[in-house]
C-alpha cells in the first residue's frame, strides 16, 4: 500500500447518518412519538396536574407522574433503534461505519426528539391548567427550568434505552426488557417509595430520583402547604367522646379563626426534604447528575456496539 | 453423623469412578470426572450436548458459590430469602440440564430414556455400570467426536495443496487453518485451502451445507480472520485491513438495508461511506448513476425499497458494495428467494462486473441455469472429521471431468455426507485433488 486513501472521518459520517434518521422519522414513521407523548401527557396532566405546585402531596404525586411520562417517553424513543437494524449496523461498520459516528448521530437525532416531546409535554400541562410558578431557581423563569430538568430526565431514559438496544440482538428483546427497565426507574426513584439500606444508595443511580428531585425543587416542595394531616383530622368530625365532639370543636375553630392555612403551612415544614431544597445550586446537583448519566451511557452504547462484529451469524 | 460423612465420600468416589470410564469409552481423558460441573460439560461435548453441558458447569460453579451463603431454611433477612430462592432455581435448572446432557449419553450409547431416571436417583450404581460394563459401549459417537482433531483427514495422511507465491494481479488466497475455540475444545472449520484466482474472474463456490464457504469468505474477506495469508493484487488484505475493506464488497444472504429509506439515497450514502474523500460530488454522483444502470435501478430511484421486489432489493443490496467499485466482490447466495429468470439475469450483471478486471465469488445452491457464465469452480467439502477443505478449483469443465459429474449439483452430492442424501465421498475427492495439485506443483517447480 504506497499511497494511503482518506475516506470519511467521524465528523463527517455524523452527517451521513443524521440524515439517515431524519428519513426514517418520516418514512419510518418515527414521528408517532410525538402525538403519543401528546396523547400520555394529557392524560397524566388531566388526572394529577389539578394540585401540582400547590400542596406537598399534589406536587410530589405529580412529579412523579411528569418523572415517569419523561422516561416512558424516553424509553419509547431508542428501545428499537439498534436492535432493529443491528445486522445492517454489523454490515456498515465492516465497511467503514464508525461506531462513535453512528451513536453521535443518534444523540443529536434523540436530542431533537427529546426537545419536541419535552415542549409538548410543557404545552400540554399550561393547557390542562397545570399551576406554573413564575419565577425559576436557575433561570429567571419557571418554564425554562422545567424545560430543562424534563429534557434531561428524557434525555438520559433515551440514552438508557440506547444502551438496551445496543446490547440485545432482537426488538422482542428489547420490549420484554423495557418494563423491567421502567419498574426498576419506578420502584426505585424513592419517591413513592420509602427506601431504606442498600435500596436507597441504588435509588442513586435511577434517572427518576434526580428527576424528581430537580422537580420538586422546582415547584418548592418544601414550602407548600401539606393537606394530609387535615384531611386525616377531617375523617375524625363526626367521633364523640362523653357526648361531645371534640374535633368538629377544633377544626370549626380553625376554620372560624382562618389558621386553616397557617395550619397547612406549618405541617408542610415538618415534612420538608432536604433533596427538594429550593435552592439553584440543588436542581443545578440533579441537572449535572443526570448529563453524567447521559454521557455514561452513550459511552457505554458505543463500547457495546464497538463488539457488534463478534456477533454470531 | 460420620455414617453420612462416609456414605457421601464412597457414592461420590462411585460417581467419579463410574463417569471416569464413561468420558474414556467417549475418547475423553477421564479425570474430567473428578471435577462436578466439569465433568457433565465433558459428557455433553462428548455426547452432542455441549452446550447443555456448559450450562451444567457454569450452573454448579454458581449454586456451589451461593450455597455457602445459604441459610438452609433459617432466613431472617431478604438477602437470605433471595438466595435462599436463586440457590433453589439454580438447582432446579442445573437438574433440567443434567438429565439434558444423560439423554446425550444414553442415545451414545444406544440406552433406553428410562436409565436417566436412574442416573439421578442412585447416579453411584448406574454410572459404574454403564462406565465398567462392557455390555454398554458407544455406538453414535463419530458424529460428536472433536471435530478434526480425532477421525477424518489429518496433515499426517494428506499432504496439503501447494501454497501460491503472492500475484500482482488476482487473488491468492493461502489459508492454512481456521479454528475456534469453545470454551475447551479447538475446532477446525477450514484447513490448507490453497488457490490462485485471476483479476476478471467469475468464481462459483460450491459445497454442501457446512463445508464452510461462509466461513471461507469471511476468512477472505477478513470478517473472520484465519491462519492465512490473503493477497488482493498484491496487498495483504489482514495487514492493511482499514484499507482494503474498501476494495472488497460483501453482499449478505439477507438483504441488509434499511427498508425504509429510498434507493437513491441508500446508493447514496454508501457512495459517501464507501468512496476516498478526494472524489468530487459530480464523481460520485455519476458513480452513483452507472451503478443505477448496470443493475436496472434507475426507474423508481426515488421509491422506498420496502416497495421494490425481491430481485430488486437484492440488486440494491449488490449496487451499495458495487458503488464503491471493489477489486474482489463476494456474493452470499445472491440468487436466494429469486426466480430463474431474475437470477439469471442477475448473474449476467454479475458477469459484466468481473467483465471490467473485478474478481466475482458467488455461492449459490442452484448453480447449473448459469453455469456458462462462470469461469472457475471452488468445491468445498467437509472431510470425515467435519473440517472444510478443499475439494477441487479448476474450470466448470475440469470439475465435471474431475468428479465424473455432468452437473455441478451432482458434483455437491458426491461430496455431501451420506446422512445428507449424498454420496459420502469427500475424503476421496480431497486426497485426489491434493496429490493431482502436489505432483502439478512439483513438475512445475521443477
Amino acid at each position: 500500500m504506497n499511497k494511503k486513501v482518506r475516506y470519511r472521518g467521524r465528523f463527517s459520517q455524523i452527517g451521513i447518518y443524521l440524515g439517515k434518521f431524519l428519513r426514517m422519522f418520516v418514512y419510518q414513521s418515527d414521528w408517532t412519538v410525538l402525538p403519543m407523548a401528546a396523547l400520555i401527557s394529557s392524560l397524566v396532566a388531566y388526572v394529577v396536574g389539578a394540585n401540582i405546585n400547590k400542596t406537598q402531596e399534589g406536587t410530589l404525586t405529580g412529579c412523579f407522574a411528569m418523572v415517569c411520562v419523561c422516561v416512558w417517553n424516553g424509553f419509547f424513543n431508542s428501545i428499537q433503534s439498534v436492535c432493529r437494524e443491528r445486522s445492517i449496523v454489523k454490515r456498515e461498520h465492516r465497511s467503514g461505519m464508525h461506531i462513535s459516528s453512528y451513536i453521535a448521530a443518534h444523540m443529536i437525532y434523540q436530542t431533537l426528539l427529546c426537545l419536541a416531546q419535552t415542549v409538548i409535554l410543557l404545552f400540554v400541562c399550561q393547557q390542562t391548567g397545570v399551576f406554573f410558578p413564575t419565577a425559576g431557581l436557575v433561570t429567571k423563569y419557571y418554564l425554562i427550568d422545567m424545560g430543562i430538568s424534563m429534557f434531561l430526565v428524557t434525555f438520559a431514559a433515551d440514552m438508557l434505552s440506547l444502551v438496551i438496544s445496543s446490547i440485545v440482538h432482537n426488538t422482542t428483546t428489547a420490549m420484554t426488557m423495557m418494563p423491567f427497565m421502567l419498574i426498576f426507574q419506578l420502584v426505585f426513584s424513592g419517591g413513592m417509595f420509602s427506601l431504606d439500606g442498600f435500596a436507597r444508595k441504588f435509588s442513586n443511580v435511577t434517572i427518576t430520583k434526580w428527576g424528581l428531585n430537580s422537580f420538586c425543587a422546582l415547584g418548592n416542595y418544601n414550602n407548600l402547604p401539606m393537606v394530609t394531616l387535615w384531611n386525616n383530622i377531617w375523617k375524625f368530625r363526626s367521633m364523640e367522646i362523653d357526648g361531645q365532639k371534640p374535633i368538629k370543636m377544633m377544626t370549626n375553630y380553625i376554620i372560624k379563626n382562618n389558621q386553616l392555612d397557617e395550619l397547612l403551612l406549618e405541617s408542610g415544614r415538618y415534612n420538608m426534604n432536604p433533596a427538594y431544597t429550593a435552592t439553584a445550586e440543588n436542581v443545578l446537583h440533579c441537572w449535572g447528575v443526570l448529563a453524567i448519566m447521559i454521557f455514561v451511557f452513550a459511552l457505554l452504547a458505543m463500547i457495546i456496539l464497538e463488539f457488534i462484529d463478534n456477533d454470531k451469524r | 453423623m460420620l455414617g453420612v460423612g462416609i456414605y457421601t465420600i464412597v457414592t461420590e468416589l462411585l460417581v467419579i469412578a463410574g463417569i471416569w470410564k464413561i468420558l474414556m469409552k467417549c475418547g475423553e481423558k477421564g479425570w474430567y470426572a473428578i471435577i462436578p460441573g466439569l465433568r457433565y460439560y465433558k459428557l455433553g461435548a462428548c455426547n452432542g450436548k455441549e452446550r447443555d453441558g456448559l450450562r451444567c458447569l457454569f450452573l454448579e460453579i454458581i449454586v456451589r458459590i451461593m450455597s455457602f451463603f445459604d441459610t438452609e431454611g433459617d432466613i431472617r433477612t431478604p438477602t437470605e430469602l433471595v438466595i435462599s430462592q436463586l440457590v433453589l432455581v439454580g438447582a432446579i435448572l442445573l437438574f433440567i440440564f443434567e438429565i439434558r446432557v444423560i439423554f446425550g449419553v444414553l442415545r451414545t450409547f444406544n440406552m433406553k430414556k428410562k436409565w436417566a431416571f436412574l442416573w439421578e436417583l442412585v447416579p453411584w450404581i448406574v454410572t459404574p455400570i454403564i462406565g465398567f460394563s462392557s455390555r454398554f459401549q458407544p455406538v453414535n459417537l463419530g458424529q460428536f467426536k472433536e471435530e478434526g482433531l480425532k477421525g477424518g483427514l489429518t496433515p499426517a495422511n494428506l499432504s496439503a495443496p501447494a501454497a501460491h507465491g503472492p500475484s500482482a494481479e488476482g487473488l491468492t488466497v493461502n489459508i492454512k487453518e481456521r479454528k475456534v475455540r469453545d470454551f475447551t475444545r479447538k475446532r477446525y472449520l477450514l484447513k490448507d485451502i490453497h488457490l490462485f484466482i485471476p483479476n476478471g474472474s467469475l468464481v462459483l463456490l460450491l459445497g454442501g451445507s457446512g463445508a464452510g464457504k461462509t466461513t471461507l469468505v469471511s476468512a477472505i474477506n477478513g470478517y473472520e480472520k484465519a491462519n492465512a495469508e490473503i493477497l488482493l493484487n498484491g496487498v495483504n488484505v489482514y495487514e492493511n485491513y482499514g484499507q482494503m475493506k474498501y476494495r472488497i464488497g460483501f453482499v449478505p444472504q439477507q438483504d441488509l438495508l434499511r427498508m425504509n429509506d429510498t434507493v437513491r439515497k441508500t446508493l447514496s450514502d454508501s457512495a459517501l461511506l464507501r468512496l476516498s474523500v478526494q472524489t468530487k460530488e459530480q464523481e460520485r454522483n455519476e458513480k452513483i448513476h452507472s451503478v443505477m444502470e448496470i443493475l436496472g435501478l434507475t426507474e423508481g430511484a426515488d421509491g422506498l425499497i420496502s416497495k421494490k421486489s425481491g430481485g430488486q432489493k437484492k440488486r440494491i443490496s449488490i449496487g451499495t458494495e458495487l458503488i464503491s467499485d471493489p477489486d474482489l466482490f463476494i456474493l452470499d447466495e445472491p440468487d436466494s428467494g429469486l426466480d430463474g429468470v431474475i437470477a439469471r439475469e442477475l448473474f449476467e450483471k454479475l458477469r459484466m462486473v468481473a467483465d471490467e478486471g473485478k474478481i466475482v465469488i458467488a455461492i449459490t445452491h442452484t448453480p447449473d441455469r448459469v453455469i456458462e457464465l462462470f469461469d472457475k469452480v471452488i468445491v468445498l467439502a467437509k472431510d470425515s472429521g467435519k473440517v472444510g477443505r478443499l475439494a477441487f478449483y479448476g474450470s466448470p469443465k475440469q470439475a465435471r471431468t474431475f468428479f465424473g459429474k455432468k452437473t455441478m449439483e451432482e458434483i455437491v452430492m458426491a461430496v455431501n455426507s451420506e446422512e445428507e442424501g449424498g454420496e459420502g465421498r469427500a475424503d476421496e475427492f480431497i486426497e485426489k485433488y491434493a496429490k493431482m495439485t502436489t505432483t502439478k506443483g512439483a513438475a512445475d517447480h521443477e
